[in-house]
């Protein structure tokens, strides 16, 4: 088979260039990124002109550690958003997460390879939940997820107990914004979410099992018929979500004080959505790309460190969010338009 | 239709594809249940008709948003609307400026305020049904939108002025004249607010062209296209109506509140996704096209006399961390129950 | 340019196949050679599509035998026609348009180095394939979704080739393509024979048969008729046999009363779809719009209705021009139309009869154009449901739960509401049964009766007979020929097909 297919390159030497050279995929990174990079640079050169603080370790680190939850779970929500699913209980099951684990660590003092065991192996059973609801109910993500969300939150609530888990020790610091959660002045988890995006790009883009989780976005029902294991596909999309928001659990700990309130994960589940669909991943599936993720995220929270900075009312970075979402999907609807006008 | 010949099967299959008397069951199970509980003590308060009417006052936002879900689901394309919470934070704090601050009369700061709400409503139609947006991605940005300029609005203080805090008295239980010897005391709330919108809203979905044109689309909208009806139109206003309906319940909210309060509607899970459960838990299709008023509301009072029994079932906050207990199981059943009849018996009603 | 091989690549001998109480085929034989285009032509309904999803496995055969390359095969299952190297192209290609072409032709069976997908040997594959249809390389990784259609059809045959096939099935591959596409797709057709594919080309274009095929198969009410090899047949003599004996037209002479046009269009065309397309229907008349799928006749149907724009040309409506923008505007000019794909375009699925006729009639059936009057709504239903016959208890039935012929009558009966002076009816009995079809067709010529000016877009040749006054036929997107009503099906046929004689 190669030797046959490797003497007919060369017959067809003669016509292309020269085969070897040709790209034998798209582009590594999409134009929506190109542009987010672009308006991050600007933002940045502008809060550095406005405001000299800005750029310094003590603005940046901050930034960087405050992003890493967000573009964490942000992994794991492409990937559900690409098959054409959502996941709206991710805030509930932050609350889950973290609980459990700062009560843990409050109760026994477990060391830390233990707390994130405890806390990703919870987060995966919650995403279990959820996948094999939406895989084998065949019923709407949105709706089955707004359920779990509530039984979740409800599962959060009865941890809490009473009021908040106080006196969490430094378990975690790792991940926290102290000295300790640096190497070289990265937070380690930032770097901790940037390897997994770059493991997750690579394995949506090269492996079999990753280009299937598109193949599904686009026509499960043709996926299916390719033998693309569709059911199988989703629970991982879900599994993995849950992985990862119990390993961002363990940083939304580590960012707070030494306390946890019954606050802890409410509203994150669109503020993830919302840094996905800046990133440019299609909401109607089959489209997307955790780069794009990382990246939406990264915008949401400099404009959030950028209106704190400026001295403005911190909820103004809102509207600015809500600004980028209708750019970021208004841009590639025109984009959609134009390609199915040719 | 009558059911004397029916057989046991048929009565399940109509239970279980007709979600109107499924609900009407359950509501009675859940009555009966806390009545049984309360016979024996088990409760922590008595559960009777007093009680149950009392706790109509949380009815009454609930539904209506869930009214304003119901019709913007059913106009289909994946219509949906995340933002009714941020609406009624937004036009409550524009209630609060009009009524409480620049000394508005109460009639005319209430209808500027449903007409607020209607504004920014129309926004999300524009950009769902004009631009084309997907609604779960305009509303969206809408609720963040809205959600931040309701804070900022007012750096970040609610509207508590002698006037506002009068309105208390629109929330209060007030006697039925005739019959009101013999019945419980009625939140106020039900008859000024709740009950106007659920009549308008089932004339408006049951009785006029508009919705039928509504169903129309959310049925099908190529076929809606070709019979020559305002596809776009029709779907603008669905989410125009939802916004008005939202501003509202900012009113009825700041009442309850006794204040305009700049996270009214965005505080905790926020308002929108109980609204959103208690349509789909009222036979709503998420798909378009397939719902009804009776639903709704039945959907509302279940939730809220189930809730209002846990609270008397449990001590302390235990009560309101069960009442997520319930809402999640119930609306993951009603979710795997419209699955199944969907599979079993093709389609529900 | 086919050497002969004794042994053929593919043998259906008396195959039959019946769904419930219809006989799809009976005793249907086919031989196809290696290396050879074999056409497969007959009237729709006449069982071409049965016999493709045979020979695909994607309908089992209740009798008969099917040979592949001199032994005796079973093809229970498509996997079983892949296994053997049969590989269909169905009319809608099942792509994913967010994935590369390279992605699309190996999804589902990557080839796979270290765990990850080995791009650079699938890509040499997919190099090596286009090739084969020459195609550049470059497509390999472009993203499907920015190909033309006819550039998504390419990439279908080259999935269905890329597991080796030595039988591929063409399902009606020209009739979404332009002439300059065709010839792309022939050439394509050639090089695949030439490396001694067999292809199997169903096609409605006759005359496209000479220039492509070596050997046709006709079929008829399920039957084969024959097989012969293309040289001794002409395009008249196919659509003899396509049609059989000529059938005696029933139908009474019908007097049509003399006046002006009531609906004229004049040199009306639409970019890239149809061009100079003259008509016109006076009160009182059916004329026929009879084409070939592809022709262009449902664009010309949509412009007329305002789904779409007219490029050029004029349409004229009581001798007054007209520009319909959309549906509702064109209702309101006094045009109806009746849709052409009744699920998609005609059905309110779950909703009631009454709600499906009243929809687009509801200022019409409201106070004050507010509020719906429920009681005339009703009174409507029930009387169009008297009208057209439609089997139902009542008019709150659920349109989804009905027949095709009843769901059918719902859908005209939405067109009739109003009375309007210009009916048009896209394929008014596709998907109908015999006994609905007769009685639709009775109610257009009682409409005509009435003053109605109805235009017939069709592609059923018996149904332009049987109903119209005059038959225009159109052919590659305009206006050719017009016939009377006592015309042969074979001319019609020969004439809509392409027979230049």
């Amino acid at each position: 088979m190669t030797t046959e297919s490797l003497n007919k390159n060369d017959k067809t030497e003669k016509n292309e260039k020269s085969p070897k050279r040709v790209r034998v995929l798209p582009a590594p990174v999409t134009g929506q990124e190109v542009v987010l990079v672009g308006v991050i640079a600007l933002l940045w050169a502008g809060l550095a002109l406005s405001t000299p603080a800005f750029l310094t370790a003590g603005s940046i680190q901050p930034l960087l550690v405050a992003t890493a939850p967000i573009a964490l779970i942000g992994v794991g929500m492409t990937i559900v958003i690409i098959t054409g699913g959502i996941d709206v209980s991710v805030g509930g099951a932050i609350m889950v997460c973290s609980v459990l684990t700062a009560k843990t660590l409050v109760g026994s003092g477990v060391n830390l390879g233990v707390a994130v065991l405890l806390s990703v192996l919870t987060g995966g059973v919650l995403g279990l939940v959820n996948g094999v609801l939406i895989a084998y109910g065949r019923v709407h993500a949105i709706i089955i997820t707004f359920g779990t969300a509530n039984l979740f939150m409800f599962l959060g609530l009865q941890i809490f107990g009473s009021g908040t888990v106080n006196g969490i020790p430094g378990t975690l610091a790792f991940f926290g914004r102290g000295p300790d959660g640096r190497t070289l002045g990265v937070p380690h988890a930032f770097l901790i979410t940037v390897l997994v995006t770059a493991a997750a790009w690579w394995y949506l883009r090269h492996t079999a099992g990753g280009r299937h989780f598109f193949a599904i976005g686009g026509d499960a029902q043709a996926a299916r018929l390719a033998g693309v294991r569709v059911q199988r596909r989703v629970l991982l999309a879900y599994t993995t979500t849950g992985l990862l928001v119990g390993l961002a659990s363990c940083f939304v700990i580590a960012q707070g004080t030494s306390t946890l309130d019954q606050t802890v994960g409410s509203g994150k589940e669109l503020a993830v959505i919302a840094a996905v669909v800046i990133g440019g991943t299609s909401i109607m599936g089959g489209r997307g790309s955790v780069l794009g993720t990382l990246l939406g995220a990264l915008l949401v929270q400099s404009v959030a460190s950028g209106v704190t900075q400026l001295g403005w009312r911190s909820q103004l970075s809102d509207l600015f969010v809500g600004i980028f979402i209708i750019v970021a999907v208004g841009a590639d609807l025109l984009r959609a338009r134009a390609r199915r006008s040719r | 239709m009558t059911t004397t010949t029916r057989g046991r099967s048929d009565i399940t299959r109509l239970l279980l594809t007709q979600r109107i008397p499924l609900l009407a069951v359950l509501i009675v199970v859940v009555v009966v249940t806390f009545f049984i509980n309360d016979a024996g003590g088990y409760l922590t308060a008595s559960y009777d008709f007093d009680y149950m009417s009392g706790s109509l006052i949380s009815a009454v936002p609930l539904a209506m948003l869930g009214l304003a879900e119901l019709i913007v689901i059913l106009s289909g394309r994946g219509g949906i609307d995340l933002s009714v919470g941020a609406i009624v934070s937004l036009s409550g704090m524009i209630f609060g400026f009009a009524y409480g601050q620049w000394g508005w009369p109460l009639w005319f700061a209430i209808i500027a305020t449903v007409l607020f709400g209607g504004l920014c409503g129309a926004v999300n139609g524009v950009l769902v049904s004009y631009i084309g947006f997907p609604a779960l991605i305009a509303t969206l940005a809408t609720f963040y939108a809205f959600k931040s300029i309701a804070i900022v609005i007012n750096n970040q203080q609610p509207i508590s002025t002698p006037p506002i805090q009068e309105l208390y008295s629109l929330s209060k239980s007030v006697e039925l004249p005739v019959i009101g010897a013999s019945v419980p005391d009625v939140p106020l709330g039900i008859f000024t607010f709740l009950l106007p919108t659920v009549v308008a809203v089932w004339l408006l979905l049951a009785r006029t062209a508009y919705g039928r044109r509504l169903y129309a689309i959310g049925t099908n909208d190529v076929a809606a296209r070709w019979s020559g009806l305002p596809v776009r139109d029709t779907r603008f206003k669905a989410y125009v109506y939802a916004g008005l309906i939202s501003g509202l319940v900012a009113v009825v909210t700041v009442a309850q509140f006794a204040s305009a309060r700049p996270d009214a509607g965005v505080s905790g899970s926020g308002m929108a996704l109980p609204a959103i459960t208690i349509a789909v838990l009222g036979g709503v299709a998420i798909t378009g096209g397939i719902g009804r008023v009776a639903g709704v509301v039945l959907a509302t009072l279940l939730i809220v006399w189930l809730n209002a029994g846990i609270l008397l079932a449990f001590v302390g906050n235990e009560g309101s961390q069960y009442q997520l207990l319930a809402l999640g199981t119930v609306l993951v059943f009603a979710a795997l129950l419209n699955g199944l009849t969907t599979r079993r018996y093709g389609g529900t009603v | 340019m086919t050497e002969t091989i004794d042994t053929p690549r593919l043998r259906l001998t008396a195959v039959s196949k019946r769904f419930g109480a219809v006989r799809a085929i009976q005793h249907a034989d086919m031989t196809v050679r290696a290396g050879t285009v074999h056409a497969l032509v007959g009237e729709n309904g006449a069982g071409k599509s049965t016999m493709i999803k045979i020979v695909a496995g994607a309908v089992t055969a209740d009798t008969g035998e099917i040979e592949f390359d001199g032994a005796p095969a079973r093809i229970a299952s498509t996997t079983d026609a892949i296994g053997l190297g049969i590989a269909t192209v169905y009319q809608e290609p099942q792509l994913f348009p967010e994935l590369t072409v390279a992605e699309n032709i190996f999804l589902g069976r990557e080839m796979k180095k270290n765990g990850r997908i080995d791009w650079a040997g699938q890509n040499a594959r997919v190099v090596e394939l286009l090739a084969l249809l020459g195609l550049p390389g470059r497509y390999a990784t472009a993203t499907v979704g920015d190909l033309s259609v006819a550039e998504q059809q390419q990439v279908s045959i080259a999935k269905a080739l890329s597991g080796d096939a030595k039988v591929l099935i063409l399902d009606e591959p020209s009739a979404i393509l332009t002439d300059a596409e065709i010839e792309v797709l022939f050439d394509v057709v050639r090089r695949l024979t030439a490396s001694g594919v067999s292809v199997i080309y169903i096609s409605h274009r006759l005359d496209e048969l000479f220039r492509i095929a070596d050997e046709v198969t006709v079929m008829r009410d399920g039957r084969t008729i024959g097989t012969y090899p293309i040289g001794d047949l002409s395009v008249r003599q196919i659509a003899h046999l396509m049609v059989g004996g000529e059938l005696s037209d029933e139908r009474p002479h019908r007097q049509v009363p003399d006046g002006p046009a009531v609906l004229e269009l004049r040199g009306l065309g639409r970019e890239s779809r149809f061009h100079d397309v003259d008509v016109t229907v006076k009160a009182g008349e059916i004329v026929a719009l009879y084409g070939l799928v592809g022709s262009g006749v449902s664009e010309i149907a949509a412009c007329i209705y305002g789904i779409d724009r007219a490029t050029s040309g004029e349409i004229h409506l009581n001798q007054q021009r007209v520009t319909p923008r959309n549906p509702g505007h064109a209702q309101r000019l006094g045009i109806a139309l009746l849709p052409a794909n009744r699920k998609v375009e005609g059905m309110f699925g779950f909703q009631s009869i009454a709600f499906n006729i009243s929809a687009g009639h509801l200022k019409l059936l409201s106070r004050f154009g507010v509020l719906v009057d429920r009681a005339r709504e009703k009174t409507v239903a029930t009387d169009m449901i008297k009208r057209l016959a439609v089997k139902t208890p009542h008019e709150r039935q659920p349109i989804s739960a009905m027949s095709g012929g009843n769901a059918q009558k719902v859908v005209l009966a939405r067109q009739l509401v109003e009375r309007p002076t210009v009916l048009v009816l896209a394929e008014p009995t596709q998907g109908v049964d015999v006994g609905a079809k007769e009685e639709i067709h009775r109610l257009i010529t009682e409409l005509a009766q009435e003053g109605t000016a109805v235009l017939v877009v069709t592609s059923d040749l018996p149904e332009a007979l049987r109903i119209a006054d005059r038959i225009q036929v159109v052919r590659r997107g305009t206006t050719t020929d017009e016939f009377g009503p006592d015309a042969s099906q074979v001319d019609l046929l020969a004439a809509a097909a392409g027979g230049t004689e």
